[in-house]
């Protein structure tokens, strides 16, 4: 059975990671809203230009969609649907997480220390209502796009004011946007790296509805008992739809065409201590048995150079081999050999370690710990835990040795519940292991390190090498938040009664 | 009152059963124990610390003193008592998808059970079948069960390593410690406090300890 969306009502950065459709450059915006009505007009402007999920040059339905230039898409903060003057019988029925707001649930999330949002830029302490992102395919295409709001403003007669306050290239701190790029290698060739080096953005969650999913859900979809992938139901990543525990998430608010087709967005904006991260590398590399970059794949899961999973590639040999056979493979063989893998043949995690970023985000069979079929399906522990992945790098590291300059990831999680997915994968497996059995262990990388009481990982071996494991100790804090918030995003009907005041839950 | 101490979270749920079914119950219980195999999706979820199902017969229920008047019960009740990482919140979806046959085989013959998927319907059952904890002691608060096996692992390991371990040449003894290193690779974690269950939970325990600080 195939599912059919709608997809001329769902907005298009749910559905397309407009980074791998050469959308090069992005800008993020925030703004207040200092009028009800004002407010909503300005909504119902930049309506008639936010980009749907219907696929380029395709037909789909009665609509053709044309690539453009630049995208826009729209999202709102609790507050930001209170100042529309949304019903409360509506805005009743989100959930306690998005009411609440991250900088609130900072406890959660292990934002603390460096991560502390007292420490965030200063625009996430301004009244943050109305998010809005431009993808362009040029600097150009962004800026021209970013005109045309800011005179949305001016015609709503400034019903909402664009807010300052984003941390910049030369450390200034009263920006009015957020800008983030892909990053160029030395070719000036655009590359999916981010700061550390690391090849980003491979295995996204693949959900029932999307395009060509029975390939696409290799190793992204959830496993099946006779080691097949299927699509996730649709329900996770879409409110309407049915989810994965068989029913329409909870998270919806009222009436139905609000929440239809919409979903929750995590916006984060993570700084990479790119000095520390090299200085770290280099020291336990030392000790290490292995070469520094089967080290950092430790770290990941993935080989920096192009993100072949280690488990397929333990060691610098069989990488040699892997790269061979890649570099020998079509467009949908690269693809799979990048996503379809599983842990099933290292349970003892001797290839990926259990405290790698891959295996912990996603572990896809491997909480079964090798007891056979003591689940009802594999990844039962994990195919309520699952987020899609939107964002691109900002800044630049201009001085490699350095933690001090402008250069992150601006983060995005799209989840049906915020709490369900996407705070338990921050809480329960980056910043804590007991599902993992590893007891307080952090993820290397995103881990929220404690510079007082620094942790350490175990890189596992097999025991039939007589090899001990190694020990990484004395990790340091090498991602700090630098800001963030959630998100409502609706789908383009429900942005469209938003501005025209005719949400009515009755 | 918490349901939550240290890192784990108890819960005591009572639901009342037919008197004249409990016997499949008890029947299927037996099956069970005798049969660990049946278990596996239970003992695997390393998130479950403990977890114990008891019938109590309608006619079972204890009293303090013969002077109080004895209950005239309608049905038996099957009493479940578990403690495990986090809460029933949290990890009702993890409990839910591993081990979803097992819960409706054990609940089956229970007054009104919903069964375990869909979701929401058994999540509400539960909650509210459940008897909060009033006291609740913990004698390793920084410990999880899947610490406390490790470290007595590597406690019984450490002892007899250092007794075997006397007279070794320095070669042996680093093969024989690398190879000790390898036994209990898996068995490292950290053990530092737990992460905050609920934001409530948290509230309550910083009040708590902020009132302590005054009273010293």
């Amino acid at each position: 059975m195939t599912y059919k969306l709608d997809l001329t009502d769902i907005q298009g950065n749910i559905i397309k990671a407009y980074g791998s459709y050469n959308y090069q450059k992005a800008r993020y915006l925030l703004f207040r809203v200092n009028d009800g009505d004002k407010g909503r007009q300005f909504v119902g402007a930049i309506a008639t230009k936010v980009t749907s999920a219907v696929p380029w040059g395709k037909l789909e339905g009665n609509a053709v969609a044309g690539k453009p230039q630049a995208t826009t898409n729209i999202a709102f903060t609790y507050m930001g649907l209170q100042a529309l003057e949304l019903p409360d019988a509506s805005l009743r029925g989100f959930p306690e997480d998005f009411m609440m707001g991250m900088a609130e649930r900072k406890e959660i999330l292990g934002d603390d220390g460096p991560s502390d949002p007292k420490f965030w830029d200063r625009i996430w302490k301004e009244d943050v209502h109305i998010w809005i992102s431009i993808n362009g395919q040029s600097i150009e295409a962004v800026e021209e796009r970013y005109d045309w709001i800011l005179q949305q403003i001016d015609a709503c007669k400034n019903g909402v004011t664009l807010l300052m306050g984003h941390r910049g290239e030369t450390g200034e701190d009263n920006l009015p946007y957020q800008d983030a790029s892909v990053l160029y290698d030395n070719n000036g060739a655009p590359s999916p790296k981010e700061h550390f080096g690391y090849t980003d953005g491979i295995g996204d969650a693949v959900f029932e509805g999307q395009t060509n999913v029975a390939a696409r859900a290799l190793g992204r979809g959830k496993l099946t008992r006779d080691g097949n992938w299927e699509p996730l139901a649709t329900g996770e990543f879409l409110l309407g739809h049915v989810d994965e525990a068989m029913e329409y998430p909870r998270t919806a608010p009222t009436p139905a065409l609000l929440a239809h087709n919409g979903t929750y967005m995590v916006y984060r904006k993570l700084h990479e201590n790119v000095g520390t991260f090299n200085r770290f590398l280099d020291e336990q590399s030392k000790t290490f048995s292995g070469s520094k970059e089967l080290l950092a794949a430790k770290f990941s899961g993935r080989w920096r150079d192009n993100g072949a999973p280690i488990v397929n590639a333990p060691d610098d040999t069989s990488k040699a081999e892997w790269d061979k056979r890649f570099a020998a493979a079509d467009f949908a063989g690269k693809k799979r050999m990048l996503s379809d893998f599983t842990y099933n043949e290292d349970m003892h995690g001797a290839k990926c370690p259990f405290s790698a970023h891959l295996r912990r985000i996603n572990p896809r069979g491997s909480l079964e710990f090798g007891v056979r079929d003591a689940y009802e399906t594999p990844g039962a522990l994990v195919n309520r835990r699952r987020i899609i992945r939107r964002g691109l790098p900002y800044g630049t590291v201009k001085d490699a040795t350095r933690d001090d300059g402008n250069h992150g990831i601006i983060f995005m999680a799209l989840n049906a519940d915020i709490q369900r997915q996407f705070e338990f994968i921050q809480q329960q497996w980056i910043n804590y292991a007991n599902d993992f059995k590893e007891g307080n262990d952090k993820e290397v990388l995103l881990g929220n390190h404690d510079a007082d009481s620094p942790g350490k990982v175990v890189i596992h071996t097999d025991p039939d090498s007589g090899k001990p494991p190694h020990f990484v100790t004395n990790i340091p804090r090498l991602v700090e938040t630098r800001g963030g918030g959630y998100f409502f995003i609706p789908s383009i009907t429900a942005v469209k009664l938003i501005a025209a005041g005719l949400i009515d839950p009755t | 009152m918490s349901n939550i101490a240290g890192k784990a979270y108890a819960m005591n749920v009572i639901t009342p059963i037919r008197w004249y079914m409990t016997w499949i119950n008890r029947l299927i219980f037996k099956i069970a124990l005798k049969n660990p195999e049946t278990l596996k999706g239970l003992i695997t979820l390393s998130l479950i610390h403990y977890a114990r199902w008891v019938i109590v017969p309608r006619s079972g229920f204890p009293r303090l003193d013969p002077s109080q008047p004895k209950e005239d019960l309608q049905y038996s009740y099957m009493l479940f008592f578990s403690n495990f990482n986090g809460s029933w919140d949290q990890y009702v979806d993890s409990f839910t998808f591993a081990i979803p046959a097992g819960l409706d085989l054990f609940w089956k013959w229970n007054i009104r059970y919903p069964k375990s998927v869909p979701l929401t319907p058994f999540h509400k059952y539960i909650r509210h079948n459940q008897i909060d904890t009033l006291h609740y002691y913990n004698a390793y608060p920084m410990a999880s069960s899947n610490d406390i096996k490790s470290a007595q692992k590597i406690k019984k390991a450490l002892i007899d390593f250092n007794t075997t371990s006397v007279n070794k040449t320095p070669d042996d003894f680093l093969k024989d410690y690398n190879k000790l290193l390898i036994d209990l690779q898996h068995h490292f974690g950290d053990m530092k406090p737990t992460p905050i269950v609920s934001l409530s939970a948290d509230a309550v325990k910083k009040r708590y300890l902020q009132s302590h600080l005054n009273s010293n």
